[in-house]
């Protein structure tokens, strides 16, 4: 196995740290890393900082297994550093929530952030909602359009979703399974599409949705993809120009 | 264990900052256990990001946690929204690490850093189901003990402390936990405990008002210090490794009450040093390690200190940072060192505009300090700086306000003029600080009434008009802020059902400009018939009995006496690590100053380095 120069991380965001913010995310991996001797490149300049590109924010409130990153290694030290190496170390010093799952080494430049198209998430929905949401949903389905005031930064914005949902169904216990844009040409939150579906059902913005970014139903992050150039289906981030693939359990 | 499901789903997505109260940080420990011999809740009046950036707690939580019989666990003053939240759905105040209510816990340890967080500590009694006052607990009910700088006037918190330890609490905390665990075993009452550990040294009983003799750590090399912190997920306002290089002040600011009460000056060596830094910048992964301490360009080998600090962390991406500069020359040199890469602004503290007024506060600083210190900031690049000043100083004139406007007016024309030459004389900002006196127990000041709220006004106004300037900003401190602080800093027993009764109006995070309700803590003055001016506005004779008189924190009367009679003659009294004792009388015993690990001379020779 050769020394790898840029890695790529999947790890995940557990149920003890749901609410830390993305920032307080990427500074405790960024401390992870600096724990686990891991030699990472710095940026120049006044502010020295290491060269770590997270893929997407994750809602404060949200569990995920699948955040991900890539790493740039200092050229120096890093020489002997293989991909076992790196999950080893990461894994021992990551503190408790932020399971490591997965390690590659990476071909070409990081180019995670831009990449990715597409997320799909678990939202768990307690049974006595189910019977309703399922109408929901299968009305959102069979339309073409689905045009909703959506928050940003900016203000409120009137988007068209539909087509930035992929795909939705339901899982074996009973969890809402879905798959929606993500990245900067298209993106839409779970928590926006399940308020879409609580207005569909006649229910105006949960009093409980105050701080917007979380919901009171669990949200789970299950994946994120680019999309295959060819035939569009989604491809996981760790299955392209990646190799020396180490991960949990392996 | 409080209903964590309810904590989870329908109480932290309401609040802001949820994670201040999820805990689970690198590091923290396991807490709470229903067999552990002793238990203790570190109680921290104010917010998770201020609490957590206390070396104090850290060092404490550390002890108790390496007991394996023990357990410690954090709790943080909840900001009102999650007050509101708990209150709602019946969630008590509990231990971060186990989830476990306060009530729980054998003993609940509170700091007090600053007069103006009382407030907090009862509503976090409250919030834990303790009864407020010590004389309304009962069997079962915790310990409420509290330490801090506050401490060495306790009186006005008195009536709602089972006990308050003074000084240093390495040794104490241990003590402490050791005899309630005892306590326990044999199968004492809450009542015995109580009164056996107001028997350890430096434990002051509220009840009893017995006299007390601060705990002092006569060397901190040998004193337990973490390896290991809790590494916070939420950003504190200090989050960084802090090494706490010394302890204790020797330069004699008289308006200084942490200059008096943490004498004498104990230095770590630069072994132990070295030997802290690796094992916590490793443990941690922090990107920063700063030297901790009143005066840290004071140590006497700092410059050693903080070059070898930097070549080892450096490389690793760590950044060595000093908190505080002193005002001259060589802070700016050591400036140097460790802000390579961090070009913010500096901060200095000239604390007064005139020389006299200098020298009557014993601040050790000429015009010519400042105006090199900051003729080397600017020539070395920086463009901004910062600058404290105190109004309403004993014997204070309006030349000496004025002063404060001359000499701010002097620093930014330097800065501009030294920018200037580079092209950048626009980019020159002088932003002071500017706080009122508030008299303080235990320092030369102590005997001196603070200006009345409407002479700070005032004060404040005349200064305002002669800072308008470009590149010039002012801020005060609020008076009212200010005054209270006074009240209860100087107050005694008394002042406890004003306290209890603005708590019950509403006042919380009194230290918070933007929770801070003076008009809250004027109608709980009123409504329980006492004016605040009593206390912060009334000078104390040399003869009076003083509130705090019980409370001996090592610094003699006779030399806070002689300090304000040199004060009232414009006299400065040296520090004594560069010159004779000054007769402080801290040094005794074991108990004296130590530099870089090293023993000095005796007192009755004078300080001087080993």
């Amino acid at each position: 196995m050769n020394g790898a120069s840029i890695v790529r991380v999947r790890l995940g965001k557990g149920d003890e740290i749901r609410f830390v913010s993305h920032l307080g995310f990427m500074r405790a991996f960024e401390r992870a890393v600096r724990r686990a001797r891991i030699p990472v490149a710095y940026s120049e300049g006044y502010h020295p900082h290491p060269k770590i590109q997270f893929a997407t924010a994750l809602g404060v409130g949200m569990t995920s297994e699948a955040e991900y990153l890539d790493m740039e290694l200092a050229p120096v030290d890093s020489g002997d550093l293989c991909t076992h190496d790196v999950f080893e170390r990461l894994r021992l010093a990551a503190p408790p929530g932020m399971p490591i799952i997965a390690v590659c080494a990476l071909e070409g430049r990081p180019t995670l952030a831009s990449s990715i198209e597409w997320a799909s998430y678990r939202v768990d929905v307690h049974p006595t909602a189910r019977p309703e949401l399922e109408d929901a949903v299968r009305e959102f389905l069979l339309s073409d359009h689905a045009i909703v005031e959506v928050n940003t930064k900016s203000g409120q914005r009137r988007a068209d979703i539909r087509p930035m949902v992929r795909e939705i169904r339901w899982s074996g216990s009973g969890a809402l399974e879905c798959t929606l844009a993500c990245g900067g040409r298209a993106h839409l939150r779970p928590q926006d599409l399940m308020a879409h579906f609580h207005s569909m059902q006649g229910r105006r913005g949960e009093p409980e949705q105050r701080h917007g970014s979380i919901a009171r139903s669990c949200i789970h992050r299950t994946g994120l993809y680019f999309t295959d150039r060819g035939g569009g289906d989604l491809a996981s981030p760790m299955s392209v120009e990646c190799r020396d693939l180490v991960m949990a359990g392996s | 264990m409080v209903n964590k499901d309810l904590l989870l789903t329908d109480v932290l997505p309401n609040v802001s900052q949820p994670a201040r109260y999820t805990g689970h940080e690198l590091n923290a420990g396991a807490g709470y256990r229903a067999g552990a011999e002793a238990t203790l809740l570190l109680a921290f009046p104010d917010v998770y990001e201020v609490g957590m950036s206390y070396i104090g707690f850290k060092i404490l939580y550390e002890i108790v946690n390496s007991n394996p019989a023990w357990a410690a666990e954090r709790a943080f003053a909840p900001w009102p929204d999650m007050e509101a939240q708990m209150r709602i759905h019946g969630i008590p105040l509990y231990g971060l690490e186990s989830y476990t209510p306060a009530r729980s816990f054998d003993v609940m340890g509170f700091t007090l850093q600053y007069e103006l967080t009382y407030s907090n500590v009862l509503c976090m009694l409250e919030l834990a189901g303790i009864p407020v006052r010590a004389d309304g607990r009962r069997e079962g009910d915790p310990i409420i003990i509290a330490g801090g700088p506050c401490a060495s006037n306790p009186e006005p918190m008195a009536p709602f402390l089972d006990l308050v330890v003074v000084g240093d609490g390495e040794e104490a905390i241990a003590e402490i936990m050791r005899e309630t665990a005892r306590g326990k075993r044999e199968g004492a009452s809450r009542a015995a405990i109580v009164s056996r550990l107001a028997k350890i040294a430096g434990v002051y009983w509220p009840q009893a008002q017995n006299h007390v003799t601060r705990r002092v750590v006569a060397d901190l090399d040998s004193a337990e210090y973490p390896r290991k912190f809790v590494v916070p997920f939420l950003e504190a306002v200090h989050d960084r490794v802090a090494l706490e290089v010394m302890r204790g002040c020797s330069r004699g600011c008289r308006f200084c009450q942490a200059g008096m009460i943490y004498r004498p000056v104990r230095e770590r060596s630069m072994d132990n040093l070295c030997e802290l830094a690796e094992a916590l910048v490793g443990s941690s992964g922090y990107e920063e390690l700063s030297l901790l301490s009143l005066s840290s360009a004071d140590y006497t080998r700092i410059k050693e200190l903080i070059s070898k600090l930097a070549a080892e962390y450096g490389p690793q991406g760590v950044a060595v940072s000093l908190p505080s500069l002193r005002v001259d020359s060589f802070s700016i040199e050591l400036a140097r060192d460790v802000e390579k890469s961090r070009r913010t602004g500096l901060t200095f503290a000239p604390e007064a505009g005139t020389q006299r007024m200098r020298d009557i506060i014993n601040k050790g600083v000429t015009e010519d300090d400042l105006i090199s210190a900051a003729s080397d900031a600017f020539e070395s690049g920086w463009d901004q700086i910062k600058l404290y000043f105190m109004i309403g100083l004993p014997y204070e004139t309006f030349e000496d306000i004025e002063g404060i406007a001359v000499l701010s007016k002097r620093v930014l024309d330097l800065g501009r003029r030294i920018a200037g030459a580079r092209g950048k004389a626009g980019r020159v900002r002088v932003n002071v600080s500017v706080s009122s006196f508030v008299p303080k127990p235990h320092t030369p000041f102590q005997w001196f009434a603070q200006d009345s709220r409407e002479q700070l006004e005032q004060k404040q106004s005349y200064l305002r008009e002669r800072m308008r300037a470009r590149g010039l900003s002012v801020s005060f401190h609020d008076v009212w802020a200010s005054h209270l602080e006074a009240a209860f800093a100087r107050g005694d027993r008394r002042l406890a059902p004003v306290i209890e009764r603005a708590v019950s109006l509403g006042c919380r995070f009194d230290g918070w400009s933007d929770q801070f309700k003076p008009g809250l803590w004027q109608q709980a003055f009123a409504d329980t018939g006492l004016d605040s001016s009593v206390w912060a506005n009334a000078e104390y004779g040399y003869s009076d009995a003083l509130p705090w008189d019980h409370i001996d924190m090592g610094v003699s009367r006779a030399f806070l006496v002689r300090e304000a009679h040199r004060a009232a003659s414009g006299l400065t009294t040296p520090d004594c690590r560069e010159a004779d004792c000054s007769g402080c009388g801290v040094c005794r015993g074991d108990v004296r100053v130590r530099l870089a690990g090293a023993f000095a001379g005796s007192p009755s020779q004078g300080g001087g380095q080993a």
